[in-house]
């Protein structure tokens, strides 16, 4: 049963899509075969190579751990632990997809973290706090926004520069101390309720994925997104308004990730300044990589989930099999390295 | 052995289709060898079979001066004397003269490992003399004119080097360049021939054709059709070849336009960079034409018009004042824009062609507050087989068309809004002839639906035959006006440089 069950949830997220198109795969591939032709052929086989790195993921330690990576509770695991990260990937998604950076949304993490947790700590109502903590994270946004669309700063600077402000205001709003007091138990079971035996964050997470999907998807503005960040000059005389757009999708990130704050700081139920941060790069990870698969060279949600989802149980299943502490580091910052690669060498392909 | 360049028995397969199909090619030293054809023809295959790009199936052999080309290797052309000047000239726009001509060569004067400068901008500044080009050569490139640019890219190709230069491959080198320029580009290319190089001259243009060639090599279908002296054949015998039947021969408009329509634009003391006390009406149905040399204001205007930057003077759009810097603005008020670089100011390259197509107006194909992508799916075909784009497949990518059928997808985004005014900035710069009278074809009817159309070009036979009235500007002024059915190409031509026919 155990064994279904997690192959079927493990990949419930990306299998409806994950049938490869067979017709395409069976194409002599001579060396002098054209760009075009080559594309085409290779569309099929690339843009779900994630779902198939994932099984035989699964398969490798399925046999390797049985035991303890073939469970239910494995599964859980995941899922909770990797919750926060998609969701600060899906938050960082957006601007990416306009054609920015935001290298802030680690700090915007760890900052809304510690202030939803100081303001209950200093005796506010955890909704009031939460609802703060979420709006301080779209204003970091729209001050993202502001320095990127009307001072023209570099998306990469202008984050890279708010980043580090953040880790200074965190630092200040917690007094250098951890935070771990006057939580209300309300606040706590923001993450800690469990719907089917999966923590309420998963579920959050989900709806995020929906809506940012659909939206991007199936919304004006989400082609106006995709626009500016497919060519900005043309999305300009298209009559998108780019600044706009940009500002939204750093606010929206901001949002977002001040959202992947509260509900960690639930989740924890205590802080410290050095939370944050370290979700940055598994979060970059996750989009560069989801950006190869699903459509490829165009970020997107599924391809971002499916990435997460590829690492985490790679990282996971190295960890039953008794692997070295510093592995997931290596893992991700390894897996990074190949995303960006090959999404390089998929817009060459063109 | 007096042959700069033998090509045998050539042919590249690209999947299932045949790009080059069994070629030969001899070109003498010192002759001007126009290679002409459609796009999708073959000529850049050839070019890239050249340049080490491709490699084509046993059995070809290419020679240079009698040496044995070895094919799929990039420097093997150069360490033969073949120099490329591709379209994009390859030069790096933010360094100057004397740094793109030793880009690649190195510097010639360097004594102990520091580059002598004033000698090194001496010899600079001959190189480009030689051709006839008087250039300041420590400015950086971008600030020159794109013929001397041209200029600068063709002298470091033939700048002489360890390996004499035997012949010299121009790949269109002339689709930016305004005919006056393209001149000056002609008597230079005269000089280097007279040198002894060879030269394989890829065009589009004809007339261009006509005016520097010896010879001409018609590819079509990837086979080459004939080779021709160019003094035995007329143009319209060659245009012949290059379509396989006959086109029906372009003729002008016959009536002038008679002010039926309402005032679509108005332009009053548009001011920009180059443009000066513009002033301007466009009426309904009526097709103006904007000529000019690069630097005149021609191609500023469209831009200005639309708000792609800063400008003076008031523009109207039907009555309403249409505020400057504002494209969502212009297309709220029915204006649309064809901008002239299409890969950086119009296409989504990466999009598919529903996307690209439908990227202005995305709410009008929406099913319960969401964008129906079957709806903009038969939306798009509609169009795409309305304009004749190859292949009409929605989900297509736009990079993957030929540059006809690209201009096509985004002509036909800005007929989809269907606005009172369409401005075109070279609509068809760099596509072929089949593709060109189509688009033609198109614009003429849209502006009998009542379509008001400013269209600005290089081609004055374009603007000859499209247009009921021609504004030619110069120095930022409209320095001459002329009316259908009494205007020729070569006219316009000769007043944008100053000249009365």
């Amino acid at each position: 049963m155990s064994e279904d069950s997690y192959v079927a949830a493990a990949s419930s997220t990306v299998t409806t899509k994950a049938t490869p198109p067979e017709s395409q795969v069976p194409v002599e591939a001579s060396p002098e075969t054209p760009r075009r032709r080559r594309r085409r052929f290779s569309l099929g086989l690339d843009r779900f190579s994630g779902v198939y790195v994932l099984a035989l993921i699964i398969i490798i330690f399925g046999f390797w751990v049985p035991n303890t990576f073939l469970t239910t509770l494995n599964l859980r695991t995941i899922l909770a632990a990797q919750a926060i990260t998609a969701l600060v990937s899906l938050g960082l998604l957006l601007p990416m997809a306009a054609g920015n950076f935001d290298l802030s949304v680690g700090a915007t993490l760890g900052t809304s973290l510690m202030l939803v947790l100081k303001l209950q700590n200093i005796g506010m109502n955890a909704l009031l706090a939460s609802v703060i903590a979420i709006l301080s994270g779209a204003v970091i946004g729209l001050v993202n926004g502001i320095v990127v669309v009307a001072f023209n700063v570099d998306s990469f600077i202008a984050t890279l520069g708010m980043s580090s402000i953040l880790s200074a205001v965190t630092v200040a709003i917690s007094g250098g101390q951890q935070i771990a007091t006057g939580i209300s138990p309300t606040f706590l079971k923001l993450a800690s309720t469990q719907w089917f035996g999966i923590n309420a964050p998963v579920y959050y997470t989900l709806g995020v994925a929906i809506l940012l999907w659909a939206f991007l998807e199936y919304r004006p503005g989400g082609r106006a997104i995709y626009a500016t960040g497919g060519n900005p000059r043309a999305a300009r005389l298209a009559g998108i308004r780019v600044g706009r757009v940009v500002a939204s999708t750093l606010v929206a990130s901001g949002a977002i990730s001040a959202f992947a704050g509260v509900l960690l700081a639930s989740t924890l139920g205590a802080g410290t300044p050095t939370v944050g941060p370290p979700y940055l790069l598994p979060a970059f990870t996750a989009v560069f990589l989801g950006a190869t698969q699903i459509k490829r060279g165009r970020v997107n949600v599924v391809g971002t989930i499916l990435a997460i989802f590829l690492l985490a149980t790679g990282v996971k299943g190295l960890q039953l099999a008794g692997a070295p502490i510093y592995l997931p580091d290596l893992f991700n910052g390894l897996a990074l390295l190949l995303a960006v690669a090959l999404a390089v060498r998929s817009r060459r392909a063109r | 052995m007096d042959t700069a360049l033998t090509v045998r028995g050539v042919s590249v397969q690209f999947g299932g289709t045949r790009a080059l199909d069994s070629v030969d090619l001899e070109v003498k030293p010192g002759e001007v060898r126009a290679l002409v054809g459609e796009n999708g023809s073959g000529k850049s295959t050839l070019v890239k079979v050249l340049a080490g790009v491709h490699t084509p199936e046993p059995g070809a052999m290419v020679e240079v001066a009698g040496q044995p080309f070895s094919f799929g290797t990039a420097g093997a052309g150069d360490s033969l004397g073949l120099r490329f000047v591709h379209q994009d000239l390859g030069l790096v726009d933010s360094m100057d003269v004397v740094d793109n001509l030793a880009v690649g060569r190195g510097y010639r004067y360097v004594r102990n490992g520091v580059i002598m400068w004033r000698r090194e901008a001496h010899a600079a500044h001959e190189a480009l003399a030689a051709l006839g080009y008087d250039v300041d050569v420590r400015r950086p490139v971008i600030e020159l004119s794109m013929s001397e640019r041209t200029a600068v890219a063709i002298a470091r190709a033939v700048l002489p080097g360890k390996i004499e230069t035997r012949m010299l491959i121009l790949d269109e080198p002339t689709a930016n360049l305004p005919a006056t320029e393209a001149r000056r580009l002609f008597e230079l290319i005269r000089r280097v021939r007279d040198n002894g190089t060879a030269i394989l001259f890829v065009s589009h243009h004809f007339a261009e054709v006509f005016a520097i060639a010896d010879t001409a090599t018609v590819l079509r279908d990837g086979k080459m059709v004939t080779t021709q002296r160019i003094s035995d054949i007329t143009e319209d015998e060659l245009i012949t070849h290059v379509v396989g039947a006959k086109l029906a021969q372009e003729t002008g408009l016959e009536e002038p336009y008679t002010a039926a329509g309402s005032v679509a634009l108005s332009i009053e003391s548009l001011g920009g960079r180059v443009i000066d006390n513009l002033n301007l009406e466009v009426h309904a149905g009526e097709v103006v034409g904007v000529a000019g040399t690069t630097g005149s204001g021609r191609e500023e205007l469209p831009g200005l018009l639309f708000g792609d930057g800063p400008r003076t003077g008031t523009v109207r759009v039907a009555g309403k004042v249409l505020p400057a810097m504002k494209p969502h603005r212009a297309i709220a008020m029915g204006v649309g824009l064809v901008p002239a670089e299409r890969r950086t100011r119009a296409a989504f390259m990466e999009a598919c062609l529903r996307e690209n197509v439908t990227i202005i107006d995305t709410n009008r194909n929406k099913r319960f507050g969401l964008i129906s992508k079957s709806k903009e799916r038969k939306d798009t075909l509609a169009w795409l087989r309305r304009l004749n784009v190859r292949p009409p497949q929605p989900e297509t990518r736009i990079e993957d068309l030929s540059g006809g059928n690209q201009q096509k997808v985004i002509l036909s985004r800005w007929l989809r809004q269907s606005p009172k005014l369409l401005i075109l900035d070279d609509p068809t710069q760099g596509v072929d002839v089949g593709a060109k009278a189509e688009i033609h074809s198109l614009i003429e009817e849209a502006a009998n639906e009542g379509m008001a159309v400013l269209i600005a070009s290089t081609d004055e036979a374009e603007l000859a035959r499209l247009c009921h009235r021609v504004l030619v500007l110069r120095q930022g002024k409209v320095r001459h006006e002329m009316f259908a059915p009494n205007m020729t190409a070569d006219e316009l031509t000769a007043r944008t440089i100053g000249g009365t026919v």
